[in-house]
């Protein structure tokens, strides 16, 4: 009996075996519970489905049922919402013992939520979100370019952000050491670069193309009648002479790869051709071997440019096709001097070096947004800073300004003035405001003399950037900002009216890079480098390709206001001519995408059929199942698995009789070992589903053994079904599990804080608001931030 | 010593960024340095860490032997050329890493030897590292008190454990419980930390001073927040308070520091593709980091846990983290310890060139302590027991070759890490959980 109750705590309730010892063992049959003289409905299903292990002695899970009441759930409200979103994900009780039916499961549920809701609407609970929110790396750079019009290379100023709960907005309050150091060094680099002051020496700036680009054809944002090179946008800091230098690609054994015959290249600004430079091989006497060393040599030229981001393009003017055609191989990808050689030469690095006899920032972008004012005389000079200085910290504070804090940069502007100038005054005061506190953290504030432990609204104003970093993951703009300061953010109609306007703006695009480049693991395909004996066709023409598919679906979902359903279930999808062909779409011509109708049931439909997905949740040589299905558990369905226990019990290599297991014996043992199958029992089938797709998205009917794919696979709901369109049908057949995750994610994302139990009601109310509404994106968004959890806040 | 600018040819990071970038730079600059090197007093004790992620094979990896060792194990086998300098102990384990998130709690109690808060909240809770407690004793000299070294460049997205906030996978140093220190992964950022951005050594002084009025500035700023917040936040605003007067010493000791005149090297152009050139990279720099006295305590996270690089040049296509769930299949066993060799190998030329350059009476080497080492022993059940552990550097009074110390039971890892900190001059009675210290390192002296 100890023993089965061990088991129970396991988990291993979830074994075959295990269900005739269930049946035996009949549970305690006298809760005492003060429901017992009148047992619900609720508590009768309870008694009888759960609490064999719930219960006071075995409190599998850490839960007692037999403790709690369920006719007044206010008392346990976490207990009670752990409990819901078990049932609702039919995650319990597990699979193998007896199971409600249907109808009983949604009785239960409901009648637990329809309590749980009252509750909460009789004593809202809108969390505390923390009082200090660092600016992350993204919402500096947005940041940046917001107030400064400047595009900064953040990875290069601010260390990467730790995440937590999936996002990396949440829980950064700290600042370490490390972290002011290098906020006062990006202040020092910002200030300097927005108001273009001399630089010391000239500074050298290296974009070196990924190495496994593939350059023989077209590439999207390249001038036409061109093939591989590069756009590099670059931010000259004065007016000057800069030196531009371009490198090939070389194999390791420094020759410059594809160079069997000569070929231009062609050097553009702002699109404009600068020059063309012809490179010839230069094979020696002996003819087999090139000698290359000063082949690419020659590639460099020295011109003057203006202050202010350029374009800088390196292109090579495409050949004609017969003379490309006699080179040509089948792989896709070009880049591998052993397996799938470059036909033609490509561009390795582009270096500016810069500015030599440098002159002065004129005219620039930051330039216009700095200096609002220029003071005609010397005694115009402080009045002007003076505006200068208040219009900049009024967007980085995000409020409005006072004397008292403009104090402290004005110091600075007439300490750096009296040393070297107006400029260099501004220049510093700049600094002082982005070393601020006010400006590098999120400050919410709790009104004074408010009372322990209860709710109140927070200000307009930091409603305003709780708004925008949440759609814009950047700082509240004038008109945000003006109605926030007159006190009107928070009426209802202009509310909704603001989120529409920035919902629109370009700056939402944010909520596809940002959000859902972590949501759905977008940033991930970076790091991502399947095995290229397997993927010979892998390339980063591909790997970006997926990462554009999956942005441009999401964008299309928010631009278009869809029903976020469509998610998974979309007829249509994005691809260029590479995608297409990985996908096998036919007539996608080009390297331009553009929006294709695939038929309905098509398994491309939905981010579950997109390579992005699909490749960012294997590994780099074979798919994973548990991957994808914990993929699945978190962020689709929304119930991750449990933690894995601590200190898994290690697996024999003998049986009883002393005989070394085979692997696949090993690996039974592992499936029915109950520490480890308690999960994988829940993982494992999501994943399977999916196995028609390889580790780089591609469809397939045999798997890396050489096995027909066997996809038959399953939800924790117990539901059953076959491949990837089973996967979807059984998904939708629950439409509010779906919507709910990605309420809890929108809502972990734009509150900056995990989403907890007591959360439960609103992420209900929002989704039951949004059925009515055709779960369109606004409607998930509106319901965030029209919600109590986002509007309000409780004092310590 | 001061080295103008054109002491070396220009870009030489940028010229030949494929395998033979590393040695270059250290080439070129050790000429350079090592006359710094001759200045800095013979007493200067540096301290290392380096952490491989996943454990290890242990018969490949834990030598037949104890005692005074002749002939390493094969993991260890590119250990040879230093084996004077290198002690492997067996049998360390870490009690506080047993959690639901193995993987988080292998990497954060490595140097902290404590357990992880289960949150994924802002109040994530840990223990201070040794790094940092040797950092405040023997790091108070120098510009910089201890560098934090990774090889991740981004933050990926869902490879934290479970209900543990991915601070505690990411970073491994931790200068209080509560403030993780940040890993840096870009080589060019790290160069610029350690030997600033250019320009003449009066500029430096000048924008010291700068970044040293704008912290004044800063301090007064939060002083001012701190009476606007009520009680509960004041403590938060007070380790900023602590963060900012920490970066106010650190701005002194440069402004005091000879680092200030360093000379104007080249900067790295961009990360090598080739990630065992961007671990060389990594390595280099710590060498010069550590020559030119700009810091003497450093933490190298060489790969994060639940990492899956594929190794297909040695023999390893499969990912790592799969790999190391070998359920005792040979095939993987095998793969698993080629791993093991490949780090190994890569700490083993970097403890060669240390040992390669001069510093005061002896080698770098001599005076400088790396403990290499995992958190996990076996990352087939996730255990933290049978840790791999290595030691390099230091001098041994009388001794000749390297040594195997194994303990018959199981020994805490913070016995070792207080035995470390007594080679550097740090004096602790306990560490978390030690129960006493290593004393068989006693000849080692750095």
């Amino acid at each position: 009996m100890a023993a089965q109750w061990r088991m129970c705590v396991a988990g291993l309730a979830l074994m075959a075996t295990s269900v005739g010892l269930w049946a035996r063992e009949s549970p305690p049959q006298t809760p005492t519970t003060p429901s017992q003289t009148a047992r619900s409905p609720v508590r009768a299903n309870l008694d009888r489905y759960c609490i064999g292990c719930h219960n006071s002695k075995a409190k599998a899970g850490g839960l007692a049922l037999d403790a709690l009441d369920a006719t007044d759930v206010a008392g346990d409200a976490v207990a009670w919402e752990k409990v819901v979103r078990k049932l609702r994900g039919r995650m319990m009780p597990p699979a193998g013992v007896p199971r409600p039916d249907e109808a009983t499961y949604d009785a239960i549920v409901s009648s637990l939520e329809t309590s749980l809701d009252r509750e909460a609407a009789a004593r809202p609970n809108p969390g505390r979100t923390d009082t200090f929110h660092r600016l992350n790396r993204t919402e500096y750079h947005n940041a940046i370019r917001d107030i400064l019009a400047l595009d900064v290379d953040v990875s290069a100023l601010l260390p990467k952000d730790d995440a937590s709960h999936g996002f990396d907005n949440v829980s950064n309050g700290e600042l370490s050491p490390t972290l002011i150091e290098r906020y006062l060094a990006a202040a020092q680099k910002v200030s300097r670069a927005a108001v273009g002051s001399p630089l010391s020496s000239p500074a050298s700036h290296v974009v070196v193309l990924p190495s496994d680009l593939t350059q023989e054809d077209h590439l999207e944002g390249l001038p036409l009648g061109t093939r591989g090179g590069a756009v590099v946008r670059h931010t000259f800091p004065l007016d000057g002479t800069y030196e531009i230098q371009i490198r090939l690609s070389r194999d390791r054994n420094e020759n410059v790869e594809g160079l069997t015959d000569s070929q231009d290249v062609e050097l553009t600004i702002d699109g404009t051709r600068v020059q063309v430079f012809p490179v010839k091989p230069n094979r020696n006497q002996s003819g087999a071997y090139y000698a290359d060393e000063a082949v690419d040599r020659h590639l460099k030229v020295r011109m003057s440019v203006t202050a202010g981001p350029h374009d800088v393009g390196v292109t090579f003017p495409r050949k004609t096709f017969a003379l490309e055609e006699t080179e040509r191989q089948p792989a896709l990808a070009h880049f591998n001097m052993d397996r799938h050689p470059r036909v033609q030469i490509a561009l390795y690095s582009v270096s500016i070096t810069g500015p030599f006899e440098a002159g002065v920032a004129t005219d620039t972008p930051s330039r216009r947004r700095i200096f609002v004012c220029v003071p005609a005389t010397v005694a115009a000079e402080d009045a002007c800073a003076k505006r200068i200085v208040s219009t900049l910290a009024r967007r980085a504070f995000r409020r409005a300004v006072t004397d008292a804090d403009l104090e402290a940069p004005l110091r600075f502007y007439k300490e750096a003035r009296a040393e070297g100038g107006f400029e260099a005054g501004v220049e510093m005061a700049v600094r002082a405001v982005l070393a601020s506190t006010e400006f590098l953290l999120r400050i919410e504030r709790d009104p004074p003399n408010v009372a322990p432990h209860t709710p109140y609204r927070v200000s307009d104003v930091e409603l305003a950037s709780r708004l925008s970093f949440f759609l814009w993951s950047s700082v509240p703009d004038e008109e945000l900002l003006n109605l926030a300061i007159a006190g009107r953010l928070h009426q209802p109609s202009i509310l909704d009216r603001q989120v529409r306007r920035m919902l629109a703006d370009p700056r939402a695009e944010a909520l596809v890079t940002n959000f859902a480049g972590q949501w759905l693991y977008l940033r991930n395909l970076a790091a991502v480098s399947p095995d290229a004996r397997q993927f010979p066709d892998f390339d980063d023409n591909l790997r970006q390709s997926f990462r554009r598919e999956t942005e441009l679906f999401f964008e299309s979902i928010v631009k278009e206001d869809r029903n976020v359903l469509d998610l998974l279930r979309a007829d249509y999808t994005f691809v260029n001519e590479r995608l297409a062909r990985h996908y096998g779409i036919a007539n996608v011509y080009g390297s331009r995408f553009r929006r294709v109708a695939l038929g309905a049931n098509s398994e491309r439909g939905g981010i579950l059929g997109h390579g992005s997905v699909l490749t960012v949740t294997s590994y780099a040589n074979r798919t994973s199942p548990v991957l994808r299905g914990k993929w699945i558990l978190e962020n689709i369905v929304g119930s991750p698995p449990p933690p894995p226990l601590p200190n898994v019990p290690p697996l024999k290599d003998t049986d009883a009789q002393g005989r070394v297991l085979s692997m696949r014996e090993r690996m039974v043992q592992h499936r029915s070992n109950p520490a480890c199958a308690s999960c994988h029992q829940l993982m494992d089938p999501a994943g399977l589903s999916m196995e028609n797709f390889d580790a780089i998205g591609r469809w397939r009917a045999r798997t890396e053994a050489g096995t027909a794919v066997d996809a038959s696979g399953g939800l924790p709901d117990g539901s059953t079904f076959s491949g990837a369109s089973g996967l979807r049908s059984a998904l939708l057949r629950r439409p509010q599990l779906f919507v709910g995750t990605l309420t809890e994610k929108l809502m972990t994302y734009g509150l900056g804080r995990g989403v907890e139990p007591y959360d439960a009601p609103t992420v209900r109310t929002i989704v039951r608001n949004a059925q009515s509404q055709n779960y369109r994106f606004s409607s998930l968004v509106l319901g965030i931030v029209g919600s109590d959890a986002f509007q309000m806040r409780v004092s310590p | 010593m001061i080295v103008g600018k054109n002491a070396l040819p220009r870009r030489t990071f940028l010229r030949g960024m494929g395998t033979a970038l590393a040695l270059p730079l250290l080439d070129a600059m050790v000429p350079v340095l090592s006359a710094r090197a001759q200045d800095v007093a013979a007493s200067v004790r540096r301290l290392g860490f380096v952490y491989i992620p996943m454990g290890m094979n242990a018969s490949a990896w834990i030598p037949a032997t104890e005692g005074r060792l002749t002939e390493l194990s094969p993991s260890l086998l590119s250990l040879t050329p230093v084996l004077d300098h290198i002690t492997v102990v067996t049998n360390l384990e870490l009690r506080n890493a047993y959690t639901t998130g193995n993987h988080a709690s292998s990497n954060c109690a490595f140097l902290s030897c404590s357990r992880a808060k289960r949150t994924e909240g802002s109040d994530y809770e840990l223990g201070t590292t040794v790094d940092q407690i040797a950092a405040r004793a023997i790091g108070r000299d120098t510009p910089i008190p201890s560098l934090e070294i990774g090889t991740d460049l981004i933050a990926q997205v869902g490879n934290c454990d479970n209900g543990y906030a991915c601070a505690y996978q990411n970073n491994l140093s931790w200068s209080s419980p509560t403030t993780p220190l940040p890993t840096e992964a870009d080589p060019r950022v790290l160069f610029e930390r350690l030997f600033g951005d250019g320009g003449s050594p009066e500029r430096r002084k000048a924008e010291l001073k700068k970044s040293g009025s704008i912290l004044d500035w800063m301090t007064a700023d939060m002083a001012r927040l701190r009476r606007e917040l009520g009680a509960g936040d004041r403590v938060r605003v007070d380790q900023y308070l602590d963060s900012v007067r920490e970066v106010e010493r650190r701005i002194q000791r440069a402004e005091r520091s000879d680092a200030s005149a360093l000379p104007d090297l080249d900067r790295p152009a961009s990360v090598p593709a080739v990630w065992e050139d961007h671990v060389k990279l990594m390595f280099d720099l710590q060498v010069l980091a550590l020559q030119a006295d700009t810091t003497r305590v450093i933490t190298f996270q060489l790969a994060r846990e639940t990492s899956t690089r594929t190794y297909p040049h040695i023999g390893v296509p499969e990912p790592h983290h799969p790999v190391s769930h070998h359920t005792n299949d040979p095939e993987k066993l095998v793969k698993l310890a080629k791993i093991n060799a490949h780090h190994v190998s890569l700490f083993a030329s970097f403890v060669e060139k240390l040992a390669a350059t001069p510093d005061g009476d002896g080698s770098l080497l001599d005076h400088t302590l790396y403990l290499l080492g995992s958190g996990m022993g076996n990352p087939d059940i996730h255990d933290h027991s049978n840790l791999p552990i290595i030691v390099a550097g230091g001098r041994g009074a009388g001794r000749t070759g390297g040594r195997h110390i194994r303990f018959e039971k199981p020994t805490p890892l913070a016995n070792l890490h207080l035995a470390l900190l007594d080679k550097v001059g740090v004096h602790l009675d306990q560490f978390v959980d030690s129960t006493g210290r290593v004393s068989d390192l006693e000849p080692l002296s750095v």
